[in-house]
């Protein structure tokens, strides 16, 4: 007993605070660090770099520009064989700019300083100039976090628009990504532009997405392209953040 | 428990707070291929470097559930935790100092950090391994990934090391 006394007397002080420690750690993973996230908001409020892409994001534009052509085109000639389409209207997005790029290096994702005060929801899309960035998956009262296309988790149903061959695209850390066709022998060239499918749970139908670089037709168990975003993700400021309510 | 504790305890927790909300910053230099300094990792190997290695096991892993909070959306279901590596790291670290293998100085400081960044990198490749993603993507994304997380972080380690020993040894004055 008096073992245990001695005992509990040299380390009590210790154990507490290594349960504290614990305990307070524990809270803010369970709350997806909001506390933490939110300060890191209001201490880089001030120091909005404004730093010069405007070459890269300019062009990035008319690329963008091409793609929806592309896409537009090829929508048309469908319409004129289905005659009867629901139209998508495009609405109003909430601009916000970008304030962190994610705490570690296996992981992809932006915060950015709007939040569900500002009226962002989980699920929702962003966009930059050239197409698709990414989504909304954790929302904090002024402030919320996107991954991004590049993320290694992030998956995509996406289309090639000449052809309408579908496929799933990941993410590789890179302004890359990797698309996995559903068909065994899909036709596809190099060069062709790549927008999100319609069979998108996540994403709205025809967003660009980006441009066929390269393909391997060989590759086991599913041909597979690389896909160039056509987003310069590296470089984002800003990004649209567009409601979208995922139908389950 | 005496003032110079609690002064020595609040200026640790107010680093640790600068460390983490310097995760998601991306200075201009300060990346490479970006990816930035593991800030977290730093502030753990210079403060296991003087402790009980149950407590520098116990510091990692409540630093791994703060990263896991940063990182992890909860949309996906096997997502690899911070906590076993930092657990690792920091248990280690505070076993090298018992052994008296190395001393505590810059450039010891700055080894420690480079491998300890290596190995962090290392189990959490190992862990996506075994969560199934393909083995290829993973450990070639590992190579880039634990090389440059590892030179940045160790080259950056004094910045923080510097301060904060200075600090604990005025306060042990």
């Amino acid at each position: 007993m008096q073992l245990i006394r001695n005992w509990w007397g040299r380390y009590s002080l210790q154990l507490i605070l290594v349960g504290l420690g614990l305990g307070a750690a524990w809270t803010l993973k369970q709350t997806q660090a909001e506390v933490l996230v939110e300060t890191y908001r209001m201490i880089a409020q001030p120091f909005q770099a404004e730093y010069s892409s405007r070459q890269i994001l300019e062009n990035a534009q008319v690329l963008e520009l091409q793609y929806r052509i592309t896409e537009i085109e090829q929508q048309n000639q469908n319409l004129r064989k289905l005659l009867n389409v629901k139209s998508l209207g495009t609405p109003e997005g909430i601009w916000s700019g970008v304030i962190g790029r994610s705490s570690d290096a296996w992981w992809q994702q932006l915060v950015i300083n709007r939040g569900t005060n500002q009226g962002i929801k989980k699920g929702a899309i962003a966009l930059a100039s050239g197409g698709l960035a990414g989504r909304v998956t954790n929302v904090f009262s002024n402030s919320s976090r996107i991954l991004l296309l590049s993320d290694p988790t992030a998956q995509v149903g996406v289309m090639i628009s000449r052809t309408r061959n579908m496929g799933i695209m990941r993410g590789q850390e890179q302004n890359l990504g990797v698309l996995t066709f559903f068909e065994r022998d899909p036709s596809v060239k190099p060069g062709d532009i790549v927008v999100t499918s319609p069979h998108s749970g996540l994403f709205p139908p025809g967003i660009p997405v980006g441009r066929v670089r390269s393909i391997n037709l060989n590759r086991q168990p599913a041909p597979e392209a690389i896909i160039e975003f056509s987003v310069p993700l590296g470089q984002l400021e800003y990004v649209k953040i567009l409601p979208f309510d995922p139908p389950e | 428990m005496r003032h110079d504790n609690i002064l020595g305890l609040v200026g640790a927790l107010l680093s640790l707070l600068v460390c983490i909300l310097a995760l998601p910053l991306r200075l201009p230099g300060m990346t490479l291929m970006d990816i930035a300094p593991n800030w977290l990792l730093i502030w753990l190997v210079t403060w296991s470097l003087n402790r009980p290695v149950l407590i520098a096991i116990a510091t990692g892993i409540a630093l791994g559930l703060l990263q896991d909070g940063m990182t992890i959306t909860d949309s996906q279901a096997l997502i690899p935790t911070h906590t076993i590596g930092l657990a690792i790291a920091a248990g280690l670290t505070a076993l090298l100092q018992k052994q008296r293998y190395i001393q505590e100085d810059f450039i010891s400081v700055a080894l420690i950090v480079f491998g300890m960044a290596v190995l962090v990198e290392t189990i959490i490749a190992i862990q996506l391994s075994l969560f199934g993603w393909s083995l290829d993507q993973v450990w070639m994304l590992h190579q880039r990934i634990a090389l440059t997380s590892a030179i940045l972080s160790s080259l950056w380690s004094p910045a923080l090391h510097f301060p904060m020993s200075r600090f604990w040894r005025w306060l042990d004055k």
